[in-house]
């Protein structure tokens, strides 16, 4: 009975103190019943295998235990599928700003591209990572109303949304300020060898003619893209294409703006010509290191339109729950 | 059908399903007379309902916990066993869970 005796311990040593005398007394005696009926059948001890057999067919002693334990867990079924959603989103936010960085210092300046530490990441992943988890152990045991999961309200539902309908306050915001934007910006920066801003003279280079000609056309389609959202508010693949191609043009313009050394001398005011020199040399370099994280945010602007894009490709093969056939105009 | 699972995966697992619900009301109808864990095993395994004993003893211990059992050790054949019985809680539940069981199983006699 050696093993039997030492598969009681194994079992026990899993088991709360309070009721591990009563509970290995029962299955103890249950076993040793099973063993007497077997032995009394074959008319002979039991060999080790055969003991053996029975006690692998009761289970392993940590799985045995474990039915005598309550359910025990850290975030329930309730709240975990809000629990892995608001992980996804926490650790995305963790990895994709850090990897678009890492990926605009690569494609912009490739010998600075190890100034990331990546390792720090994992740090950070496992901070957050840690701390929503430990919210979420917080509210399972606290029993908030977390996103109305306890005292739910069906008035409190969000309404249904088209994911491609743009709203009509979106495209007016839209256009008043692209208007304001063209306004101040043709009336600061008109191309011309001296800019006059606030009381400086900002010498450029010739380069700013097309910077700003490139800068008004991106500004122009955006203002069209926006007014024809607003008299047809679903997006198109066609509009969504336009899209993608301005915001790459902007994010391109602005890249090459940061990288032109564009201000060639500043007069400023009361400041001695050597000083408003350095001030020039420093507002350049300070251009240059800003190019990595323009592409990076390029990156992710392009990357959020052809998401739109592919989306809208999939929403017009599936039906949206609420919206009835033939509800959706487009141009 | 989720992947990687078969269907006799899927039946067995809807099989245990069905039988958990029915395993308290066999133990509670075998304990109107006296019982010790391993002879209620085999009343219940002669009568069609085979369970092995790291379902029935978790499952005797929450049945007494909820009132429904009492238990008592016992030496019988010079050894110590514990013995339970219906209580008068557990009596009043099964005549309940009898009743909605022939209930549900006449509606499904129907449906099926």
């Amino acid at each position: 009975m050696d093993l039997l005796d030492r598969y009681l311990e194994a079992v026990k040593f899993w088991l709360p103190k309070a009721q591990r005398r009563d509970i290995i007394a029962e299955l103890n005696e249950d076993l040793r019943s099973q063993i007497e009926e077997k032995e009394s059948q074959l008319g002979r001890k039991l060999e080790g295998k055969e003991v053996e057999a029975i006690l692998k067919r009761c289970g392993s002693p940590l799985a045995v235990a474990t039915r005598y334990l309550p359910q025990q867990y850290l975030i329930g079924p309730t709240l975990f599928p809000l629990y892995r959603f608001v992980m996804v989103v926490v650790l995305a936010g963790c990895i994709v700003p850090r990897v678009l960085i890492w990926l605009g210092f690569l494609l912009a300046s490739p010998a600075h591209s190890g100034y990331l530490h990546m390792e720090n990441l994992w740090s950070t992943i496992i901070f957050f990572g840690f701390f929503t988890t430990l919210a979420f152990a917080i509210f399972e045991r606290s029993g908030v109303n977390v996103a109305g999961v306890v005292d739910f309200n069906p008035q409190k539902l969000p309404p249904i949304r088209h994911p491609n309908r743009i709203s009509r306050s979106s495209s007016l915001i839209e256009i008043a300020a692209m208007l304001i934007f063209a306004g101040w910006f043709i009336s600061l920066f008109w191309p011309r060898p001296t800019l006059h801003l606030y009381g400086v003279q900002v010498t450029v280079t010739p380069v700013w003619t097309m910077l700003f000609a490139g800068i008004m056309t991106v500004t122009l389609v955006n203002l069209a893209v926006a007014c024809v959202n607003l008299a047809h508010p679903f997006w198109t693949r066609r509009r969504l294409t336009i899209h993608l191609f301005s915001d790459a043009a902007g994010g391109l313009l602005f890249y090459l703006f940061l990288r032109s050394q564009v201000v060639l001398a500043l007069a400023i005011p009361g400041v001695e010509p050597a000083k408003a020199a350095v001030l020039t040399r420093f507002i350049n370099s300070w251009f240059a290191t800003l190019v990595p994280y323009t592409v990076a945010v390029l990156l992710a602007i392009v990357a959020v339109d052809v998401y739109r894009i592919v989306r809208l490709g999939r929403s017009s093969l599936t039906p949206v729950v609420g919206m009835q056939a033939g509800g959706m105009k487009c141009v | 059908m989720p992947s990687g699972t078969t269907s006799s995966d899927l039946f067995e697992n809807l099989r245990l399903e069905l039988r958990r619900g029915c395993l308290a009301l066999a133990v509670l109808s075998q304990l109107r007379s006296e019982r010790y864990g391993y002879t209620l095993r085999k009343a219940l395994a002669e009568a069609g309902m085979e369970i092995d004993e790291s379902t029935l003893y978790p499952l005797l211990r929450r049945l007494e916990s909820q009132g429904l059992l009492s238990s008592e050790w016992r030496e019988e054949d010079k050894r110590n066993k514990r013995f339970y019985r219906l209580s008068p809680e557990g009596k009043a539940i099964l005549k309940q869970l009898v009743a909605e069981w022939q209930r549900i199983n006449a509606s499904l006699e129907g449906i099926l």
